[in-house]
């Protein structure tokens, strides 16, 4: 069980950039999106059999032919900013039938990352994921950063549409990232990497449907662009919010009218400050989550 | 007892060049149970290895079966004189890979086995009057050929349908074919009332291609008697419930039934065969 590396790229102090799948898929498809935009090279993976399940056996005439596990590859990219390793995991390694990474096998995962990372000289690493926050699909989403560094606070302080978590009313700097976008940043932490998770918000009632946001993917790449130093066209993220959008709409018109006029309510929450107090009060916040969550439960779970 | 963690091996077998027969206990009709078992017991298996479960079994509590609380059991039977080596398991939740490898370690190491037989079941919406047929996934065209004389349905093609895995015994299949072993999934379409009780004729049609396959000389009287019984239960519900009977005509006429009549269907015959008439 392992690396496999097929080539090794001459890199000058890469910055990794690792994504895997989550809530609305904002991590992967940012990281996926900036490494089709850059055309980066793929020279490794991590072996799958040890960490997943198959998810695909093709039989033809009677004869297995082959059995296809989730992908976990490495891609380089030499930029006239930064040189840049992607890492992208189709899958989280799960156990005990858990929705994220925890335990044993994700914490061997993000050590293979970092293995790579560290065999190139990387001392930087971006991970993204979702924010799941009291805010309207209307809205453009803000990015929650966290690093796990002190000294890396005020370089965030200068990305735009980006807030800390002490930023977030009610969260008092505290909160948790599930799974491996998150178990990542602690394992660079602790091996002595820099690193930011870069979340982008996504709105509480949309989490749990089977849907990307490519919106909240797209604030994410454009604060990335920016500590990378690179420009890149996002417009093909635009036309799939496009598409994405309809079908937000379609599912919010469904939602009963006095649960709506609430929800609603959230497109003035971006004229709040930061730190301002909310345009919501703490009782209705509750009342909202508690809205959700039966709205989910009286439609059947998440689809 | 010597140990290979997470193997045990109680005593050291004395083969030369065996097969494996392999059946999971959650399989469709028992299929695979009931087929090692019935190997187990015609070839006087002796338990001589079993792999531990903590690893690969969720064990925050037991099921219960017919009454009685289960734990989850991998193990190993030897049947000396046939050089067959029987494996009866749960199907493990956890660390596939390195569970189906300790199989083969075993299969391997200590049994030379040389072709390995996966048993599985899969839901029919033909009449239990068809006759049972024999699928084989095979893991290489040099055991396609190997097969070729016998009575199976060898020509399948197949994909995962989104949204679904695949089996583990493609997955063991596989990890088969990366260690040069040959490798045979078997699988019995079983008629869909019959899913959730035991099929007779699927367990002999899945052991009579054993029995020619690894040259077993089992007498089968037993079996067919229990074929006979079965056969005629189902034929005193078809006579006592004319809907029933309507129903199984029209499947014999390879007519498919609605959602509704394929579920009274089910509920009558579980009924019916599980009290008894």
């Amino acid at each position: 069980m392992g690396i496999k590396l097929y080539q090794e790229p001459q890199l000058e102090n890469p910055i990794l950039v690792a994504g895997w799948p989550g809530i609305g898929n904002i991590g992967i498809i940012a990281v996926d999106t900036l490494r089709r935009i850059l055309e980066a090279e793929e020279f490794g993976e991590i072996e799958p059999w040890d960490f997943f399940y198959p998810r695909r056996v093709v039989i033809k005439k009677g004869v297995l032919e082959y059995l296809e596990f989730p992908n976990s590859k490495f891609y380089f990219k030499r930029t006239e900013g930064k040189d840049i390793i992607f890492f992208i995991g189709e899958e989280q390694p799960t156990e005990g039938g858990r929705m994220y990474a925890e335990g044993r096998k994700a914490y061997h995962m993000a050590n293979l990352v970092l293995d790579v990372a560290e065999e190139f000289k990387c001392r930087r690493v971006y991970t993204s994921g979702a924010a799941v926050a009291l805010t309207h699909h209307t809205i453009k989403p803000r990015v929650w950063a966290v690093p796990n560094s002190e000294s890396l606070i005020p370089e965030i302080r200068g990305y735009g549409n980006t807030v800390l978590m002490s930023d977030i009313e009610g969260r008092g700097g505290h909160g948790n990232i599930t799974g491996l976008n998150g178990l990542l940043l602690g394992v660079a932490k602790k091996r002595g990497f820099e690193a930011i998770c870069l979340m982008g918000e996504i709105p509480v009632y949309l989490q749990g449907l089977p849907l990307s946001y490519p919106k909240a993917s797209k604030s994410v790449l454009e604060v990335l662009n920016y500590s990378l130093k690179i420009e890149v066209n996002l417009g093909k993220l635009d036309e799939l919010d496009q598409k994405v959008e309809q079908r937000i709409e379609e599912f919010y018109q469904q939602i009963p009218p006095e649960m709506r006029g609430q929800l609603d309510r959230l497109k003035q929450v971006a004229d709040a400050q930061p730190t301002e107090p909310g345009p919501i009060t703490e009782d209705e916040e509750k009342r909202i989550m508690e809205d959700v969550e039966k709205f989910f439960k009286k439609r059947g779970g998440g689809g | 007892m010597s140990q290979e963690y997470p193997i045990k091996i109680y005593k050291k077998p004395d083969l030369l060049c065996s097969s494996l027969v392999l059946g999971w206990s959650e399989d469709m009709s028992n299929l695979g149970r009931k087929v090692t078992g019935y190997l187990n017991r015609k070839l006087k298996g002796q338990k001589f290895a079993e792999i531990e479960t903590e690893d690969f079994f969720s064990l925050g509590g037991v099921a219960i079966e017919d009454n009685l609380a289960q734990f989850p059991e991998s193990k190993f039977y030897i049947c000396q004189e046939h050089e067959v080596v029987v494996f009866q398991s749960g199907s493990p939740g956890a660390e596939w890979y390195k569970f189906l490898n300790s199989v083969l370690d075993v299969a391997e190491h200590h049994c030379k086995v040389k072709e390995v037989y996966t048993i599985g079941a899969m839901v029919s919406f033909s009449a239990h009057t068809t006759p049972r047929e024999l699928l084989a996934v095979v893991n290489s065209a040099e055991t396609k050929e190997v097969l070729s004389q016998y009575d199976l349905t060898r020509d399948l093609d197949y994909q995962t349908p989104p949204g679904e895995r695949p089996t583990l015994n493609a997955f063991l299949l596989w990890i088969a074919k990366e260690r040069n072993i040959l490798g045979v999934s078997l699988w019995v379409p079983i008629p869909f009332y019959l899913a959730a009780m035991e099929d007779a004729q699927a367990q002999k049609k899945v052991l009579s291609f054993l029995n020619e396959r690894l040259d077993l000389k089992i007498d089968f009287s037993d079996l067919d008697q229990e074929i006979r019984e079965q056969n005629e239960q189902l034929a005193r519900v078809r006579s006592r419930f004319p809907q029933i009977d309507d129903y199984i005509n029209r499947l014999e006429s390879n007519l498919m039934l609605s959602e509704e009549e394929n579920g009274e269907l089910i509920k009558k015959i579980e009924d019916f065969l599980m009290e008894g008439d």
